[in-house]
């Protein structure tokens, strides 16, 4: 092995990477927070809907969580717009990151649904509290401290995994920005070492952040190492 | 005029009718003991005065005012007017003690702030926990958490209280913890209709003595006439059983 590492170009181009570890932050919050309101609002219906309301659910959970998130952003990309539906590509990764996190999410969200205590429910409900009440001070709370540790993987699934299915639609968030930057002088190794420890970096801040809100908020006694 | 007149009050669990017309009253300030065998139907009186579980007949007066359940408006009235403590100490587990006592009467109720935190305080003193105020349910005894439970009732400012076999889940040195407080109910002049095994604790508080077996009342009468002459062979079969011990 007598290969020469030469991390020169990589760090003249490095506030191109970091730009693109940016928008994948970005991506990752959005599509995240995206689809933990269409998971929360799933999850509810899910749990006090109508049966038909309670089976377009499942439908879109079992058509999202049994296919690859590549198809369904591919077929954002290259199958709407032969329909004459033809959306920018930042735009189909991030619709399809959102309604693919929304389909998990309402997995994930309704085992918190479920795992409410009824007594605790009835004791709200004696106290005087609407349903949406209920929702709010007893469900949402208990869901978000009992199945935070779940949510906070999750979002790490989202904002690695998620986000660099973009780089094959040619959006420059970071996994796509070091294949646009090394093809051109075929740093290869350089450049994937180098955003592989930007990935580390970013989920380790991600974590840490997401451990310090679990204290701040839902007293999750979340480990950050 | 009762302050509490239960009339022919029916409930179905599915097809299995588990109230077969319950009838009794209570004045103001007295408080009323249900007592009989497991699965006669005890805590569904209670869950039924509460709305949690549908009445099918009957109906309740509450100072004279008649309702019967069948419209949220009256739920929600009945909910107003009484306050319920369960068996199972149901707090809510995501707060202090303090935001258990005040969420309701300060984001249902819309209360004035101020007032809602010194009511707040003055019965953490009333049940002994002024110094828990800020302890999460998971950081207090069963006892305690039961005691949190009975404040937080009060803290709506019920005209009635139901208590369903507070004590019956705690060990013997923590029942005398929530009976005081219980006591202390008693002498300020709260309505209270309870659930109880502790006869000893019935014959001492209780005004009332209702006797149900199978969602009926068998008899009912002041703790001496039910507890040392009961006129029905089955009040006196239940009686001998558990007074003995
Ligand atoms: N959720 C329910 N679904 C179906 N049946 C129920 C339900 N809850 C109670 N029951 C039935 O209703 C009847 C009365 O129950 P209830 O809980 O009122 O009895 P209880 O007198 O409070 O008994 P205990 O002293 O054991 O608490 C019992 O036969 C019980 O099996
Ligand atoms: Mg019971």
């Amino acid at each position: 092995m007598d290969y020469n590492f030469q991390f020169g170009v990589v760090w003249d181009n490095f506030p191109a990477l970091l730009e693109g570890a940016w928008l994948t932050f970005q991506l990752g919050c959005i599509a995240f927070g995206g689809g933990a309101l269409i998971g929360l609002i799933c999850a509810a219906l899910k749990t006090y809907g109508p049966w038909a309301i309670r089976f377009l659910v499942d439908s879109y959970v079992v058509f999202i969580t049994n296919t690859p998130a590549l198809i369904q952003i591919y077929f954002l990309y290259f199958g709407l717009p032969e329909v004459g539906l033809r959306w920018s590509n930042e735009a189909c990764l991030l619709i399809g990151l959102t309604l693919n996190a929304g389909a998990y999410l309402t997995l994930i969200l309704r085992a918190g649904f479920l795992s409410v205590r009824i007594t605790e429910i009835e004791a709200g409900q004696t106290l005087g509290m609407s349903l949406i009440q209920q929702v709010r001070y007893i469900i949402i709370p208990h869901i978000a401290k009992s199945i935070y540790p779940a949510l906070a993987n999750f979002f790490i699934v989202v904002l690695v995994m998620g986000t660099s299915v973009g780089a094959l639609i040619g959006v420059d968030e970071l996994t796509g920005q070091a294949i646009n930057l090394s093809s051109v002088n075929y740093r290869w190794l350089e450049y994937f070492t180098v955003v592989a420890g930007m990935y580390v970096v970013l989920t380790f801040v991600a974590s840490i952040g997401l451990a310090l809100l679990g204290r701040w908020a839902f007293r999750v006694k979340a480990r950050i190492f | 005029m009762p302050h509490l007149a239960v009339n022919d009050v029916r409930a179905k669990y599915g097809s299995l009718e588990v109230l077969k017309g319950i009838t009794f009253s209570i004045e103001k300030g007295e408080i009323a003991a249900l007592v009989g065998p497991s699965g006669s139907g005890k805590s569904t009186v209670l869950r039924a005065l509460m709305g949690l579980t549908p009445i099918t007949g009957g109906a309740v007066d509450i100072a004279g005012e008649t309702m019967n359940y069948s419209s949220a408006k009256e739920v929600r009235a009945a909910r107003d007017r009484m306050a319920v403590v369960f068996q199972q100490y149901n707090l809510f587990q995501n707060m202090t003690v303090m935001q258990n006592l005040t969420l309701a009467p300060l984001k249902i109720k819309k209360w004035d702030k101020s007032e809602v935190m010194s009511e707040a305080r003055r019965l953490l003193g009333l049940v002994g926990l002024s110094d828990k105020a800020e302890a999460y349910s998971d950081q207090l005894s069963g006892g305690q958490q039961q005691r949190v439970a009975l404040a937080r009732a009060l803290a709506l400012k019920p005209q009635i209280l139901l208590l369903d076999e507070v004590t019956s889940a705690l060990d013997p040195e923590l029942v005398n913890e929530v009976l005081d407080a219980i006591r202390k109910l008693a002498d300020e002049g709260m309505t209270m209709v309870i659930v109880s095994h502790e006869m000893a604790f019935v014959r001492e508080v209780a005004d009332k003595v209702v006797f149900m077996d199978a969602g009926q009342i068998i008899e009912a009468g002041t703790p001496a006439e039910l507890f040392d002459t009961p006129k029905t062979d089955r009040a006196r079969d239940f009686f001998s059983k558990i007074l003995r011990h």
